[in-house]
């Protein structure tokens, strides 16, 4: 087991020796998405919101908020549940319970 | 490594060719740039006019080509150099690093799942995300993960998930020289960029926060998506807000007989695959209202004037007149146009707008390649008429929209009449 860490943790840390590193840009989106991902899910601990719901309690733009939300849905982490006015409200997938 | 025929293209035109040359017993090698078979085809929800799912026709295509003892895959490849000594080609294909073994991934998905970035996802045009390590789609073939490097982080992850060890950050490209003796290209057509057409407000990244650009205003194939079977989205919403939306209009000739942008030529297909979309999106959405704004309608092929006579009469509005702009009120965008059937300046307001994008050439290959091209960048035949498959070099083949925009079942009809060609030609120079 020891030696296959050892060989999974090899080829990303070999291309990180050679001098090759991630962009700095990508480490801070990657930074933003997480904390977008994270209130989102926060606002949703709440109870099942609609889209635009989220946004206005997040205070983000209403376009961001639907690309996370639906791009979290491909994930899993959410699931639509009743449709109230041509909006669905999301509610967050229990931990295991995602595709 | 010698074959017989190098097909370029994994699309329907180039699957379609290596499956007829293969199945007469030559040996093929299909190219294609990116991780998966399949072009544009497989992206599509429906074909007009006989709305049959485009997936199930395409899917059993790249599993026979993945599977045929005589057609060999190289995806993820590019043609880079092309040189005819005698009868035979030497060509060049730069294989391009996946970051994962492909004879170990097993498609499990456990990197994705792992991966901490997310990215605009090619496969449906950037309305949702996907992982810098992904499967490109869940029909690819073949089903490998392929890493995006650009936009990786480089924390490991995913080499720590895989179960089978395939994640390998250490690839390189490769350059692999073959040798054939007759090439197809079935290099296909690029879409129009929307964003090129300033007055309709499109914008390209839905994930930019400061822009004021509407995110209801989307163009064709990213509506194909959201009409697909495989689509990414639980039911028909719109990208902005998530709405069901209510009113939908098409807007035609974007990007395509349009000498301000430099296209002054018909694409062909946009009248055709947007009456069928209006069909689908009323069928999805009972209740919902279809406006189609045109020109003309160009009906030409067969059944499509009945397939347009049927979805008119089932209430999907046709309005004449070239869209001057499309603005936004409330989230929602407005179409503005002059009607010329009754002199009337209209302002439309839809809750989605979807831009009827036209096929614009790929002529990438053609240096390459040593063939001709028009001044639209398409391939052209040294005779259209008499044989509209060849080019000005004997041994290579043109088929599909690499030389015109053109439909589906001209496609394949020409994919075949080029695979004929090229079996023509092979008998002749000996195998």
């Amino acid at each position: 087991m020891a030696e296959k860490q050892a060989k999974k943790e090899l080829t990303v840390k070999k291309l990180r020796d050679k001098g090759v590193k991630p962009r700095e840009e990508v480490i801070e989106m990657a930074k933003e998405q997480r904390k977008i991902i994270k209130q989102i899910s926060e606002c949703l601990k709440a109870g099942p919101k609609t889209i635009p719901e989220i946004a206005f309690e997040i205070n983000m733009p209403v376009g961001i908020v639907a690309w996370y939300v639906l791009t979290m849905f491909k994930y899993g982490q959410v699931e639509p549940g009743e449709e109230i006015d041509g909006y669905y409200k999301y509610k967050l997938v229990a931990k295991g319970g995602g595709k | 490594m010698k074959y017989d025929v190098l097909v370029i293209g994994g699309g329907i035109a180039g699957i379609e060719a290596s499956l007829t040359l293969g199945d007469a017993g030559f040996e093929v090698l299909l190219v294609e740039k990116d991780p998966s078979i399949g072009g544009h085809m497989i992206q599509l929800s429906k074909v007009f006019p006989t709305t049959d799912c485009a997936g199930c026709i395409t899917t059993p295509k790249m599993a026979a080509a993945a599977s045929h003892p005589k057609v060999h895959l190289m995806t993820y490849s590019e043609v880079k150099e092309v040189q005819k000594t005698g009868k035979e080609f030497r060509v060049k294909v730069l294989k391009k690093p996946r970051y994962v073994e492909e004879d170990l991934c097993i498609g499990c998905g456990r990197c994705e799942e792992v991966c901490p970035v997310l990215v605009p996802r090619e496969f449906d045009y950037g309305i949702v995300g996907r992982k810098a390590v992904y499967i490109p789609f869940e029909m690819a073939v073949p089903k490998k993960a392929v890493l995006d490097l650009e936009h990786c982080m480089m924390c490991g992850r995913c080499e720590r998930a895989c179960p089978k060890d395939a994640i390998n950050f250490l690839q390189e490209p490769e350059e692999v020289e073959i040798t054939v003796k007759a090439i197809i290209v079935a290099t296909g057509y690029n879409l129009f960029p929307p964003e090129r057409k300033k007055e309709y407000s499109y914008t390209g990244n839905l994930t930019l926060i400061h822009t004021n650009l509407n995110p209801n205003i989307i163009h064709a194939m990213q509506m194909e998506r959201l009409l697909a079977p495989s689509r990414p989205y639980h039911a028909l919403l719109r990208p902005g807000d998530g709405k069901v939306p209510e009113r939908v209009a098409w807007v035609l000739c974007t990007g395509s007989r349009d000498k301000s942008l430099g296209n002054p030529l018909c694409s062909r297909v946009c009248c055709m695959y947007s009456v069928k979309q209006a069909l689908l999106y009323t069928s999805a959405i009972p209740f919902g209202e279809a406006a189609i704004y045109y020109m003309d309608i160009r009906a030409f092929g067969k059944g499509f004037e009945e397939f347009y006579t049927m979805v008119r009469d089932l209430g999907v509005y046709f309005i004449r007149g070239k869209v001057a702009r499309i603005e936004s009120r409330n989230g929602n965008p407005v179409v503005i146009v002059e009607d010329t059937e009754t002199g009337e300046i209209r302002e439309d307001e839809y809750d989605m707008v979807v831009l009827s994008v036209g096929l614009l050439s790929n002529p990438e290959l053609s240096e390459i390649l040593g063939i001709d091209t028009n001044s639209y960048g398409f391939y052209v035949p040294p005779d259209e008429n008499a044989n509209p498959v060849a080019t000005k070099v004997d041994g290579i083949f043109v088929a599909g929209t690499a030389t015109c925009p053109k439909d589906i079942p001209d496609t394949v009809a020409e994919a075949a009449a080029a695979a004929a060609q090229c079996i023509a030609y092979l008998k002749e120079v000996g195998t």
